[in-house]
């Protein structure tokens, strides 16, 4: 059934699937032969083949890392806290000694340090920081894991689209993936009690024979149900359901064990790396966007020892997920982010903490269409404003959406209204396009 | 000598100071001591003056946890994990040693002043001559990563009176005591409720052994840090006192805490044995004393400020506490 949603570009004339089937097709087909087939010879399938390879793994800071313990540091400052600044591979460029792997990749990375995003809420901060907007009272946008799920994903995909990893339970029920008005078919499948989903697996009372003929009735029932209703909501179900035995033959990617222990070793020990590990599993899978929550970095105590203990584990596994990605030749097709609600205050309160704090913080994308190497934004010497390059929530949306290849202005529409993937005006960092 | 009463306790001076002060050294016999700052200075501070004004000594390149007076000489420690020297007679730095791997957390002298005495989250603990700024002797007894694989932290150091044992504590609660001769460990003690790791809501970890202190007849090891949080984003649980017999690693007292809100980063006794004081804190702080043998309360006073160290004169007449942004002088007796 083909989909409601339709960006309403010409180019899209016709079904999004029914495009997408024939860009795999001719994605195979130029794999097999590229001196029989001018792929790059059609901009509008060039551009279907290069954002068709994108993926992203969101590592989200839940609770709110602070930025300057990780990659705006203010050595010297009285707000700068104890940990000094190191160079790092692009210079004039330092970040906090709390990330010397980091420090020697910052190449494939590009730092926004000019975030100013108005919300030091955690709950309303996270839905901000997932949408990129706030919610209108009747209209819930969906969050960047539904729309690149939306964008990326290919309707015979055998992979889930939008996979999210949530594991501890402070702040998760404030920062759930969220599909919006794209209904079910591009929310998430969501792991919050181990690494590999529940409920997969096929029941062993029923044989395979029975649970294809049992999918064979419910989709029966369901065509019958659907003559002469239109509803998004019935649609996206629908094709949710036509996907369950794909999503069921995933289950090894979830399974850490299939690597070899010398990868498991590099990646590490912890829960956050074993996630970040099966993330880039999943990735490599085609599996178009995965979140890697890690909770919980709200230090309102002992900010220090909190962020001596969390930073160096951050450190490792992003360094080690962009050299894994780098040598599997996936670095520029997967884009790694980190994100949060927000960050935190430079103020140094009584108890050696730092509170909420959403006025001057920063994130990072690595590889994926980022431009490696920059930074944008500037605070001032303590910390408390930003002084150049302010970005809000929106424009940093529409800018990973740029270097992912998605046009941010493009419309899906609910019933006749057109809603661009940004909000009206809102435009992608120019300094910041490759 | 008869130490003073805690019910005589009673504030006598209150400065307010632009950045927060880590740790102080007194200079005995003199109202004079020794500051380490969050503004990564070492000051030298006069409390008897008219005006109180204190002098900026030297800098390091980070907080400044650490400083002890060791005869003519001061030696401070910080974040940097560097030891600097001040010759307290010139006037001037003398030596700067990178001294540890990680970020130094205290840094203390010997009751004689011929050892000075330096912890890092290298998880080591060095000893220095304080004249030749010679590195005596390593004490490696603390385990580098916490049993859930993060970096571990030593934070808290002391040596008995007479200056033959030497305890050191750690962020899972590992006790150590040393003979400082040999450097052979002699005994552990095991206070893991001061630990938290939550394993389900927030996936890190707070809390540990800050403070540690021999009774006058070393005999006893009390140890000071905080109970089990259940809301790590903060100190919210009781300031918590525990006594060792350490040669056996028996615990023999706790005062779990019952008014004070926060982590005990200090700890003396007075020298006839009589009390035991804790300081600390969360977003305000406090000064605990315990009976030297009930280990009971005796005396609790709020403070101001979050207490990170305190001084207590050898005539127990005087502790000066220091913490953030202040620092307040009481009497006793």
């Amino acid at each position: 059934m083909p989909s409601k949603h339709f960006c309403g570009s010409p180019d899209h004339a016709v079904s999004r699937r029914a495009f997408l089937g024939s860009t795999a097709a001719l994605a195979a087909a130029a794999a097999a032969d590229m001196t029989g087939l001018d792929v790059l010879s059609s901009p509008a399938l060039a551009g279907e083949l290069k954002k068709g390879r994108k993926r992203v793994i969101l590592l989200w800071l839940a609770g709110g890392a602070s930025q300057l313990e990780t990659w705006d540091p203010k050595p010297g400052a009285i707000t700068g806290g104890p940990f000094r600044a190191i160079k790092t591979d692009v210079p004039g460029f330092q970040i906090s000694e709390l990330m010397p792997q980091m420090a020697k990749r910052m190449k494939t990375t590009c730092v926004i340090r000019g975030l100013n995003t108005r919300n030091g809420d955690h709950g309303s901060g996270a839905k901000l920081m997932m949408r990129g907007r706030r919610d209108e009272a009747n209209l819930r946008y969906p969050d960047l894991g539904a729309v690149v799920a939306r964008e990326m994903g290919r309707a015979d995909s055998k992979v889930p689209d939008y996979v999210t990893f949530y594991t501890q339970t402070e702040g998760r029920s404030m920062a759930p993936g969220d599909a919006g008005f794209l209904g079910a078919r591009f929310g998430p499948m969501e792991l919050t009690t181990n690494n590999t989903p529940e409920f997969i697996r096929k029941l062993d009372t029923i044989t395979d024979l029975d649970h294809r003929e049992r999918a064979d009735l419910r989709d029966l029932l369901g065509k019958q149900f659907a003559k002469g209703r239109q509803s998004d909501t019935m649609n996206s179900q629908n094709e949710a359901y036509e996907r369950v035995r794909g999503i069921m033959a995933s289950e090894k990617l979830f399974d850490v064990t299939q690597e070899s222990q010398k990868v498991r070793d590099r990646y590490g020990p912890t829960q956050f790396a074993q996630q970040c590990l099966i993330a880039r599993r999943l990735v490599e899978a085609g599996v178009p966007f995965v979140r890697v929550a890690r909770a919980w970095w709200d230090s309102h105590g002992q900010n220090f020892e909190t962020h001596q203990e969390m930073v160096p584990e951050l450190d490792h596994v992003m360094a080690t997920l962009i050299d894994d990605l780098g040598e599997r030749g996936l670095l520029d097709d997967v884009m790694i982010l980190t994100l949060a609600e927000f960050g935190r205050t430079p103020a140094i309160n009584a108890s050696l903490g730092r509170d909420h704090f959403a006025s001057a913080w920063s994130m990072t994308m690595s590889g994926g269409g980022a431009k490696g190497g920059a930074v944008y934004g500037k605070t001032d010497p303590k910390g408390n404003t930003v002084v150049a390059e302010e970005v809000d929530a929106g424009s940093l949306f529409a800018t990973i959406y740029s270097s992912l290849g998605i046009n941010p202005n493009k419309n899906y529409y609910v019933g006749s209204r057109p809603i661009p993937l940004v909000n009206p005006g809102v435009e992608a960092i120019a300094a910041l396009a490759k | 000598m008869k130490s003073p009463s805690p019910d005589t306790l009673k504030q006598v001076k209150d400065f307010s100071r632009p950045a927060t002060v880590f740790a102080i050294a007194p200079v005995p016999g003199t109202e004079r001591a020794f500051l380490g700052c969050q503004d990564f200075k070492v000051y030298e501070a006069e409390f008897s003056a008219a005006k109180f004004e204190p002098k900026e000594l030297y800098a390091h390149e980070s907080y400044v946890t650490g400083v002890a007076v060791a005869g003519k000489v001061v030696v401070s420690g910080g974040y940097d994990g560097k030891l600097t020297w001040w010759d307290t007679v010139a006037g001037k730095v003398v030596r700067t040693v990178d001294a540890h791997a990680k970020w130094i957390r205290k840094v203390i002298s010997s009751p004689d002043g011929k050892l000075v005495a330096s912890i890092a989250d290298d998880m080591v603990c060095k000893l220095w001559d304080p004249t030749s700024g010679k590195l005596i002797r390593e004490l490696r007894g603390h385990k580098e990563k916490t049993p859930q694989n993060f970096g571990s932290m030593l934070y808290a150091v002391a040596f008995s009176a007479d200056g033959k044992f030497l305890a050191t504590g750690d962020k899972v609660g590992h006790v150590v005591v040393w003979d400082v001769e040999s450097g052979q460990q002699l005994a552990t003690c095991e206070v893991a409720v001061m630990y938290t790791w939550d394993p389900v809501q927030r996936m890190h970890s707070i809390g540990g052994v800050r403070s540690v202190a021999f009774s006058p007849d070393g005999k006893q090891l009390a140890v000071g840090g905080t109970g089990k949080i259940g809301n790590i984003d903060h100190l919210e649980a009781k300031g918590r006192i525990e006594v060792f017999d350490w040669r056996a690693g028996k615990q023999t007292a706790e005062f779990p805490g019952d008014k004070h809100q926060g982590i005990v980063n200090r700890l003396a006794w007075a020298p006839d044995g009589s009390w035991l004081v804790g300081a600390g804190g969360a977003g305000e702080g406090f000064l605990i004393f315990l009976d030297g043998t009930t280990k009971k309360p005796v005396r609790q006073e709020k403070l101001p400020m979050h207490v990170h160290d305190f001084a207590l004169s050898a005539d127990c007449s005087t502790i000066t506490s220091v913490g953030h942004n202040r620092i307040q002088i009481h009497k006793l007796g």
